[in-house]
């Protein structure tokens, strides 16, 4: 923490603070904004809860002013008043919570906190007599004019002249009022945020801390370089085999090292080692000390392209986070790894290969002796990953550092000068079921009773666009036309893949195509019915396949995806056998799945409602080899045997070419080519 | 959502593109401007002041070349709830009395209501012209400035500062995966139940379950942004040019301070 102020917040607890708090923006915003969505506003006390449950009051106070900053710039003051009354809640519950306090504690404190807020509004209104005088005579002048009309109708009449008393009585006594007003709605909000978050809480306790790298404390020069690693081993506590087996190892300056290695062969183990973590045994010596992220130290750049990224503006982002005061050549930096003049550019419209190497930027930025670069071609698409390649190729010979490169992809390692490969490991494990997949039951068609499976393209049009386009923010400054004139007809069994680079159009097509978004121009028919009427009739599985699973328990996701009760157990153990997963995973926890077992169940739940089409959002980005195969190899079948209708979109046309014959090219979309792949993609990248 | 006409959305966080002299303006100057003229409103919320106001804020859109396409659609079930405000606020009579030809009109009540709507919607406008002509990224380093005098006081501004910065950098992807859950939902079947109490407990279920996987996913999001910050060797600069006010933030605020102290005097005159 070289360089933080005492009681400064952890890199951990500013992440939490910082996303807890745009979650709860989010939510206000919403709950101000989308009509009759009030009671969203009662959630915002969850996100909160959970920060004043697991941290210091500190971090509770910096996300409730993100949030209310936030949530004050969209939805003025009415969003901040919401998270603020809500972070005050929240908190409490939080930190009652935490202390092991009860439901009447939890009561208790609600009537306190109703009494300050209502004291708060009361000296408000006092101090702004004004607005509190425009606001009753206008809502006085509204029941005005309710009475004068009740007043015309005799029977009327005297409940009229009651109810006129009785308003008039209660604008006198507005303290009171406001007093009764302020006790009621924070002990509902209170209790609310109390019952949310005790269940939140519940459903939080089996997932995994996916966060990597430890906040060194340590003191002393900052030099990590040669490195020297002598039998250096690692098993994680708790663990009955090492994540990485012993190791010898040394990395001097200019060096550009490739460590390869199958998943679970121990890469990731060694980043954390070479960024400072103890080993179980051996030794790890370095002439100073780690200086993680500090200037001359050690660079990291990891796998997702988006976190890596923390400023909103590129130029920001390559300085964040440097001590206050240093001076960097911005341009420069940007220049060297491919991102010239694009200083003011906002980082939310990168593609994921611009983003990673706006990353590299940042990292260089430190003018670190080791740059570590952890798999970060993987959520890359092909041309991304070659200017990936070609930034990193020649840096640790131009920068006078060491280059640590950990990659899956071999053909990756030859850049490098020399290359340790951790494999053979024996924490290579295969995916449950995936070695053999029971025989597929046929999915029956709903309207089709007759459907040789055999035969896909049977020409029976499944999908037809007919001249589709879209614009959002139609007619508003922002316009940004994503699809245009786009026409083609997917026939029953049919594999199509449609291929596009970042922007390209691919997945507002898919939106379509699923009826989630209603084009601006043409149509989008499923089976002649129009495709935004019939939602779910086509299944889409998306590329966040964790956002698909919304139930807690592998059995009540795929009963609550496709419409059956979850006991069930038949049809859940045979929707799972139908993605080849085995029926003991049904109690399992969706939290607990890896990522290939995600996306099985996502499309198990998906294809028991018997889908006209099953469209699939980059289904193999994040996977492990061995995962992709065998998803490949399930869907491939199921097409096949079962008649599936099947289209993948994708920036990558690896291993897709039996699984999808015909390819259509999207770019700045509109459908640039289409190819019947015949065999094998032969003429395609 | 979308419905059968072209709606135009509210679109969030994103400046109209081009730039202007309001463009231009250091983020704090508008923070301030914001505030003073709101606390002014709040004060003093009188026809005088709610015009001059208006006319900063319109005077400033004209500047900022902001076209008529950035408001976002008003639904209609709106203005139908203010017909009917307004229809019964005028019912409510009293004074001033207008003699239109032969009747007699008492449009009193119906001022006043025009009055609050027309604050409210000054109120709105103000706000948006912030977000209208202000890049996202130069909002947390102004806010950094903004609060240095607050620093003796021991509150940890930057710490402050640099969480609204990450939290508005991860604003946009939170709502991005907000729309696939969202979407996700949409997909599935509705579940028909017997009767209310299951109906009830399974929709209170799926609230929880709803949430559940929002916070998961922003956990995991959190999890990953601490890494990176760590990577980063922890926080320290937001922004790589300094943020302060320039030559025309002076002009502004100045114009700003002239026009509230003009509308409080005529104001507090026109009353008096």
């Amino acid at each position: 923490m070289g360089g933080q102020r005492v009681g400064s917040l952890t890199p951990v607890e500013m992440a939490q603070a910082a996303v807890m708090g745009a979650l709860s923006a989010a939510l206000a915003i919403v709950s101000v904004v989308v009509p009759f969505a009030g009671g969203v506003s009662l959630l915002v006390t969850v996100p909160m809860g959970l920060l004043g449950y697991r941290y210091r009051l500190r971090v509770l106070l910096a996300a409730s002013f993100a949030a209310a900053t936030i949530a004050f710039l969209i939805a003025g003051i009415s969003g901040f008043m919401i998270v603020l009354n809500c972070a005050y809640v929240g908190g409490a519950t939080g930190i009652i919570k935490r202390r092991g306090g009860g439901t009447p504690i939890m009561i208790a404190v609600s009537v306190v906190a109703g009494i300050l807020n209502g004291l708060w509004i009361i000296a408000a209104l006092t101090a702004l007599a004004r607005l509190r005088t425009l606001t009753f005579e206008a809502m006085t002048a509204n029941v005005d004019g309710v009475i004068s009309v009740m007043s015309q109708f005799e029977p009327f009449r005297q409940s009229a002249r009651q109810t006129r008393a009785m308003f008039t009585t209660a604008l006198q006594y507005w303290p009171v009022l406001m007093m009764g007003y302020a006790i009621f709605t924070m002990m509902i909000v209170s209790l609310v945020g109390w019952w949310a978050l005790s269940r939140v809480l519940e459903r939080l306790r089996g997932i995994p801390d996916v966060h990597k790298l430890d906040v060194l404390t340590e003191m002393g020069q900052v030099a990590p370089l040669p490195i020297r690693l002598s039998q250096a081993r690692f098993r994680y506590p708790g663990a009955d085999h090492d994540a990485l087996r012993p190791l010898s190892l040394t990395i001097e300056t200019g060096e550009h090292i490739a460590v390869v290695g199958a998943n679970g062969s121990g890469k990731t183990t060694l980043m954390l080692l070479l960024c400072g973590r103890e080993p179980s045994s051996g030794r790890i010596d370095r002439p100073g000390t780690v200086g993680l992220g500090q200037l001359g130290g050690t660079a990291v750049v990891m796998q997702h392209p988006e976190s890596q990224v923390l400023g909103s503006r590129v130029a920001d982002d390559v300085v964040w986070g440097l001590p206050p005061g240093t001076h960097t050549d911005v341009g420069r930096l940007l220049g060297e790894v491919g991102l010239a003049g694009m200083e003011e550019r906002d980082t939310g419209g990168l593609s994921g290969g611009e983003l990673q190497r706006l990353a590299v930027a940042a990292a260089l930025a430190r003018q670190p002796s080791v740059l570590i670069a952890d798999e970060i071609t993987t959520m890359v698409d092909q041309r991304g990953r070659e200017a990936l390649l070609s930034v990193l190729s020649g840096l640790a010979d131009r920068r006078q550092m060491a280059l640590v490169h950990i990659t899956h992809y071999n053909n990756e390692a030859e850049i490098a000068d020399r290359t340790v490969n951790l494999s053979d490991s024996v924490d290579n494990m295969v995916m449950v079921g995936s070695a053999a997949i029971p025989a597929p039951t046929p999915i029956p068609t709903p309207g089709v009773t007759s459907n040789s499976t055999g035969t896909p393209n049977s020409a029976r049009p499944v999908l037809r666009l007919d001249g589709v386009g879209h614009v959002y923010g139609s007619g508003t400054p922002w316009a940004k036309t994503a699809l245009r004139d786009v026409s083609f007809t997917v026939n029953e069994g049919d594999g199509v893949l449609i291929h596009g680079g970042n922007g390209s159009g691919k997945s507002t097509l898919a939106w379509i195509m699923a009826g989630l978004t209603k084009p601006t121009t043409g149509s989008c028919l499923v089976r002649g019915r129009r495709a935004h009427e019939h939602v779910g009739d086509v299944a889409i599985a998306f590329q966040a396949a964790r956002l698909q699973l919304l139930r807690s328990r592998v059995d009540l996701e795929v009963a609550s995806a496709a419409g059956f009760s979850p006991s069930d157990t038949g049809r859940v153990v045979s929707a799972l056998a139908t993605v080849g997963l085995d029926g003991s995973l049904a109690r399992r926890r969706v939290d607990q799945l890896s990522g290939g077992q995600m996306r099985r169940v996502v499309i198990a739940g998906l294809l028991a409602r018997w889908p006209q089409a099953l469209i699939l959002d980059e289904p193999l980005a994040g996977l492990d080899a061995a995962s992709q195969r065998g998803l490949l190899r399930l869907l491939t079948d199921l097409r096949r045997n079962a008649g599936l209708t099947v289209v993948v979109i994708s920036h990558d046309f690896a291993g897709l070419e039996e699984l999808c014959p015909r390819i259509l090219h999207l770019e700045n979309g509109v459908v640039a080519s289409a190819a019947q792949a015949t065999g094998t993609a032969g003429g395609l990248p | 959502m979308s419905t059968a006409r072209q709606r135009r959305p509210v679109v969030l966080l994103r400046p109209v593109p081009g730039t202007s002299v309001i463009h231009e303006l250091w983020a704090g100057t508008k923070l301030i401007v914001v505030f003073v003229v709101s606390l002014v409103l709040a004060f003093y919320p009188g026809w005088i002041v709610i015009v001059l106001m208006a006319a900063l804020v319109g005077v400033a859109a004209r500047l900022a070349g902001i076209p008529r396409g950035a408001l976002p659609s008003i639904p209609r079930w709106l203005w139908i709830l203010l017909l009917i405000g307004c229809v019964l606020a005028t019912l409510g009579g009293g004074e001033p009395v207008l003699h239109l030809w032969s009747a007699d009109l008492e449009v009193g009540g119906l001022l006043k209501f025009l009055r609050f709507t027309a604050l409210s919607i000054v109120l709105l406008a103000l706000a948006a012209m912030v977000s209208w002509t202000t890049n996202v990224a130069d909002v947390a380093p102004a806010i950094a400035t903004l609060g240095r005098p607050l620093r003796p006081l021991r509150i940890p501004v930057d710490d402050w500062a640099v969480a609204l910065a990450l939290a508005l950098r991860a604003f946009p992807m939170l709502l991005e995966e907000f729309r696939l859950l969202y979407a996700a939902r949409r997909l599935r079947p509705r579940p028909v139940l017997p009767d209310g109490t299951a109906k009830r407990r399974r929709w209170l279920t799926e609230m929880v379950d709803l949430l559940a996987a929002g916070v998961t996913v922003a956990l995991r999001r959190a999890d990953e942004m601490g890494d990176a910050i760590t990577a980063r060797g922890g926080t320290g600069q937001i922004a790589a040019v300094p943020s302060r006010p320039r030559p025309a933030d002076w002009v502004a605020l100045s114009i700003c301070a002239g026009v509230c102290a003009l509308a409080i005097v005529l104001e507090i005159r026109g009353l008096g």
